[in-house]
C-alpha cells in the first residue's frame, strides 16, 4: 500500500518535471529569438542590436539550455515564477489575479453542468429508449459537436445584441458572469449527462442485480445500496475529465467574453511572447492536474480496493 | 456501418468537388457590396470585404477537413508507432514511454496546442506542429493495451520463438489487430481536430487570412455581429455539422466492431 | 542434450518451480505429467527462454538453449496461428525470420507425413479443422530442422481418434527426423506409450523420475501411485500387474 502511494507520488513527480522539461525546451526552441520577441514586445519600436543583447543576458537567455533551465526551475519549486519580461512586475500576483476570476467561473460551469446533467441522466435512464432518453443523448451528441466558441458567440447574439438581456463583455457585475458560466455549463452538461447515464445503465446491468430484485430488495433501495456506488467510478473519472475540459472552455470562454481570467492572461502573454508568464500558466495548469489525478487515484482506491492490488 | 461509408464519401466529396462548386472566387474583395445579406446574388450574403460566404465556405471545407485529416492521420502513425514500442520494448522502455504519455495528457490538449501554436508563430505549419503533437496520446494508450494483451497469444510466442524482429512481429502481428480500435479512436480524433483547427483559427493562431478557414470567418464574423449575424452563423453550422456526423459514424463504427467481437 | 540443473521459479515468495533436475538426451523422448497447476507450462516456457529463471541454468549441449531454436507445439492449435494471415505465411516464419530458403521439397515430404494437402497452407487458420491446424503446428514447429521439440499437452485439444493418430504421426515423425521431444501432458496413456523417460512434477516439484514401464508398475510415491490408479480407472492405461 505504502509503495504503492509512493509510486503515485513518484509518477506524478516525473509528469511535473517532464511538463516543465517540455514547456522550456518549446520556449528554448521556438523560432525566432527570444530576446528580440521580448524586446520588441516591450519597447514596442524598433529595437537595436544592443537591446536585444541586455534582454537576454536580463532574462539569463545566454547561458546555455541546461543552465537555464535549472535557474528557471529551481525558484519555481516555491512557486516563485519570476518576473514578466515585458511588464517587469511579479508573474505570480498577477496570474493570481486572473485565477480569481476563472475558479468561479470554473466552478458555476461545473455547478450548471451537473444541475443539467444529473436530472437528465436520471429521468432518461427511467426509461432506457424512450423519447426521453433519445432526447438526452442527442442532446449530448450535438453538445460535444458545438465548440464552445460558438456556442458564447450564439448566447451573446441572442441575450445580449437581439434581446439585451444581459451584458456580454467584461466582468464588472456579477450579471457579466451570467453568459459565460452558461456557456461553459451547457458544454459540461452535455459530457456530463452522456457519461452519467452510461455509467447508471452500465450499474444497472451488474448480474447480479435481477438476483436481489427477485429476493425482494425495494427498487429504491436497490438503486441507493447497489446502482449508486457502481455508477460513482466513472463519476469521479468525469471529475478528471471535465477539468480539462473546463480549462479548455474557460480560455475561449474568457476570450470571447472579455473576462480577465486565465485563459485571456495566457493567449495575451502568448500573444506579447511573455515567456515567464506562458510558463507560469503551464506549470500552474499542469499542477492542477497531477494534483486532481493523484486525488482521483487515491479516492478510486478508497472506493474500490481491488485498484491499488491491480496496480501494485 | 452503411451510414459511415455514405458519411465519408459526402465528406470526401465536399473537401474535394467543394471549390469547382463555389460560385465566387473566395478571396475575391468586393467592397460596394460588403456585409451583404443572404440573396439570389449571394446565397450566404457577404463577409466584411465583400467576399462571398457561401464560395468562403466551400473553399474551407478543404482547409478544415483535409487538415484535419492530415493532422489525424500524423497522430494515428506517431501515437501507434509510441504505443507498440511500449509494448514491445520491455518493462522499463514501457514504464519511460508510458510517463512520458502522462506528461502530455497532464494538459488539457486545446490549451496546450494553443500555446505550441502561438509561440512558434502563427501559421498553418505551426497549427499542424502544434495539433499533431498534441493529438497522439490516445492512439498509444490504445496500441499499447492492446498490444500487451497480444503478447501472451501463441501466434506472438511462436513468432519469438522463430525469431522474427520486433519490428515484424509489430507489423504482421500486433498492427492487424490494432487498426479496428485505432480507427474508432480516429473518428475521434479528426473530429477533435476539426474543432482544434477552429478554435486556433478563431482565437487567430491558425491558418491565417485570407484563407477561409472555417475558424477565422467566426473571428471575421464576431465584429459585425449586430450588423449581420448570419454570417457568424454559417461557419460554425459547417464545423457542428461535420464533427456531429463524424461523431456518429465513429459511434456506429464502434457498435459494429463491438457487435463483430461478441458475436 | 538439454539439462536443467537446479531450476527455480519464483513469484513472490511462492516458487513456481522447485529445484527442477531433468535430462534429455538428443533424439530421445521425456514426458512431463503432472495434475493441472504442477508447473507444467511454466516448464515449458523456462526451457524456451520466455520467463527469467530465479537460479538454475538451463542448457543444450552445453550452450543456452535458445541457441539451438527450440521449437513449440502449442495446446490449442488455432490460436497458435494469427487469425488474419495464411498458415503459410505463419508456417514459413522460422524461415523468413532468418531469410533462409524455402525447402519445399521438405515441407512436402513433411506435409506427406502428417498427411496434409500442401494447399493448405493457403487457407486461414479458422478454415481449417482444429486436428489438421493442430498438424499444421506440427509441421511449423519441424518446418527449421530443430534438434529438440516441445509439446505442450499437443493432444488435448483433439478427439478421441485424431489422438491416437496424431501421437502416432509425432512418433513416427521422430523417427525419422531425430529430434528430441520433451511432452508435457496430463494424459498418462500417452506418456507411458510414447516416452523413454517420465518425470512427474507435483506442485512445482519432480516427484519422480522414471522410465515409463517402471511407472507403470511399481510407482515408488504415493503421488504416482494416486496418477497410475486414476489413469487405469479412467481406462487411459491398461493394468500390468
Amino acid at each position: 500500500m505504502i509503495a504503492s502511494l509512493l509510486g503515485l507520488f513518484l509518477r506524478a513527480f516525473v509528469v511535473l518535471s517532464g511538463t516543465a522539461l517540455l514547456t522550456f525546451a518549446l520556449l528554448w526552441f521556438a523560432p525566432g529569438d527570444p530576446a528580440q520577441a521580448i524586446a520588441m514586445a516591450r519597447y514596442d519600436a524598433i529595437v537595436t542590436e544592443e537591446i536585444v543583447d541586455l534582454v537576454r543576458k536580463e532574462a539569463g537567455l545566454d547561458v546555455g539550455f541546461w543552465p537555464a533551465f535549472l535557474s528557471w526551475v529551481g525558484p519555481l519549486v516555491l512557486l516563485d515564477f519570476g518576473n514578466s519580461s515585458v511588464t517587469g512586475r511579479d508573474v505570480w500576483p498577477d496570474m493570481l489575479a486572473a485565477v480569481y476570476y476563472t475558479v468561479p467561473l470554473a466552478l458555476a460551469g461545473l455547478f450548471i453542468g451537473l444541475a443539467i446533467a444529473l436530472p437528465l441522466a436520471v429521468l432518461a435512464t427511467k426509461q432506457p429508449g424512450g423519447l426521453l432518453d433519445r432526447c438526452a443523448v442527442a442532446l449530448a451528441s450535438l453538445g460535444a459537436a458545438v465548440p464552445a466558441y460558438w456556442l458564447g458567440l450564439l448566447l451573446i447574439l441572442l441575450f445580449a445584441v437581439q434581446l439585451g438581456w444581459l451584458p456580454a463583455i467584461g466582468a464588472r457585475t456579477p450579471a457579466h458572469a451570467v453568459l459565460p458560466a452558461l456557456t461553459l455549463g451547457l458544454g459540461v452538461a452535455s459530457s456530463l449527462t452522456r457519461i452519467i447515464r452510461s455509467g447508471i445503465l452500465e450499474a444497472r446491468g451488474q448480474p447480479f442485480l435481477p438476483a436481489i430484485r427477485r429476493r425482494g430488495v425495494a427498487d429504491r433501495k436497490i438503486s441507493r445500496d447497489h446502482v449508486a456506488p457502481h455508477a460513482a467510478i466513472p463519476v469521479v473519472t468525469v471529475f478528471g475529465l471535465e477539468l480539462a475540459f473546463l480549462l479548455e472552455g474557460a480560455v475561449m470562454v474568457e476570450v470571447i467574453f472579455g473576462r480577465p481570467g486565465l485563459g485571456t492572461f495566457l493567449v495575451t502573454a502568448i500573444e506579447s511572447r511573455d515567456f515567464p508568464q506562458v510558463q507560469a500558466v503551464v506549470i500552474l495548469t499542469a499542477l492542477l492536474f497531477v494534483v486532481v489525478n493523484l486525488l482521483i487515484d487515491l479516492i478510486y482506491r478508497a472506493i474500490d480496493p481491488r485498484i491499488g492490488e491491480r496496480n501494485a | 456501418m452503411r451510414s459511415v461509408t455514405v458519411l465519408a464519401i459526402v465528406l470526401v466529396f465536399v473537401a474535394v468537388v467543394g471549390p469547382y462548386l463555389a460560385p465566387y472566387d473566395p478571396v475575391a474583395i468586393d467592397i460596394p457590396k460588403r456585409l451583404s445579406r443572404p440573396s439570389a446574388e449571394f446565397l450566404l450574403g457577404t463577409d466584411a470585404l465583400g467576399r462571398d460566404i457561401l464560395s468562403r465556405l466551400l473553399y474551407g471545407a478543404q482547409w478544415s477537413l483535409g487538415l484535419a485529416f492530415l493532422i489525424s492521420f500524423i497522430g494515428l502513425c506517431l501515437g501507434t508507432a509510441i504505443g507498440l514500442v511500449a509494448a514491445l520494448g520491455g518493462k522499463w522502455v514501457d514504464w519511460a514511454v508510458m510517463r512520458t504519455t502522462d506528461t502530455f495528457l497532464a494538459f488539457p490538449d486545446l490549451v496546450a496546442a494553443v500555446v505550441i501554436a502561438g509561440l512558434m508563430g502563427a501559421g498553418t505549419w505551426s497549427l499542424i506542429f502544434a495539433l499533431s503533437v498534441t493529438g497522439w496520446m490516445r492512439y498509444a494508450r490504445v496500441a499499447r493495451g492492446i498490444g500487451l494483451s497480444l503478447e501472451t497469444r501463441g501466434y506472438v510466442i511462436q513468432a519469438k520463438l522463430a525469431g522474427l524482429s520486433s519490428l515484424s512481429i509489430a507489423r504482421w502481428h500486433y498492427l492487424p489487430s490494432l487498426l479496428p480500435s485505432l480507427t474508432v479512436v480516429w473518428t475521434g480524433m479528426f473530429a477533435r481536430a476539426i474543432l482544434g483547427i477552429s478554435a486556433l483559427g478563431f482565437l487567430g493562431f491558425g491558418v491565417q487570412p485570407p484563407v477561409p478557414e472555417w475558424g477565422t470567418m467566426l473571428l471575421d464574423a464576431r465584429i459585425h455581429m449586430r450588423s449581420t449575424p448570419l454570417q457568424m452563423i454559417w461557419p460554425g453550422i459547417a464545423v457542428v455539422a461535420c464533427v456531429l456526423a463524424i461523431n456518429l459514424a465513429g459511434d456506429a463504427l464502434r457498435d459494429t466492431l463491438a457487435d463483430k467481437e461478441n458475436r | 542434450m538439454l539439462k536443467l540443473e537446479g531450476v527455480y521459479i519464483k513469484r513472490g515468495s511462492f516458487n513456481v518451480l522447485d529445484n527442477i533436475n531433468l535430462s534429455l538426451p538428443a533424439g530421445k523422448t521425456l514426458a512431463v505429467v503432472g495434475e493441472s497447476g504442477a508447473g507444467k507450462s511454466t516448464l515449458v516456457a523456462a526451457i524456451l527462454g520466455l520467463l527469467k529463471l530465479s537460479r538454475g541454468n538451463i542448457t543444450w549441449s552445453d550452450a543456452p538453449v535458445s541457441e539451438s531454436a527450440p521449437a513449440l507445439v502449442m495446446q490449442e492449435p488455432r490460436s497458435a496461428f494469427n487469425p488474419a494471415l495464411p498458415l503459410r505465411r505463419s508456417v514459413l516464419e522460422p524461415l523468413t525470420a532468418r531469410k533462409a530458403k524455402v525447402p519445399w521439397d521438405r515441407i512436402e515430404r513433411l506435409c506427406h507425413g502428417l498427411e496434409l494437402p500442401i494447399e493448405i497452407l493457403d487457407r486461414r487458420p479458422s478454415k481449417v479443422s482444429i486436428g489438421q491446424a493442430q498438424r499444421v503446428g506440427i509441421l511449423r514447429a519441424l518446418i527449421d530442422v530443430p534438434p529438440l521439440v516441445l509439446f505442450d499437452e499437443p493432444l488435448s485439444a483433439l478427439d478421441a481418434v485424431s489422438q491416437k493418430h496424431t501421437a502416432k504421426l509425432i512418433a513416427d515423425l521422430q523417427r525419422a527426423e531425430g529430434f528430441a521431444a520433451l511432452i508435457v501432458t496430463h494424459d498418462i496413456g500417452y506418456a507411458v506409450a510414447h516416452s523413454n523417460e517420465i518425470a512427474v512434477l507435483k506442485s512445482g516439484r519432480l516427484d519422480e523420475v522414471t522410465t515409463p514401464e517402471a511407472f507403470a508398475q511399481q510407482p515408488k510415491s504415493d503421488y504416482c501411485r494416486t496418477l497410475r490408479d486414476a489413469a487405469i480407472a479412467l481406462g487411459a492405461l491398461e493394468r500390468v500387474e
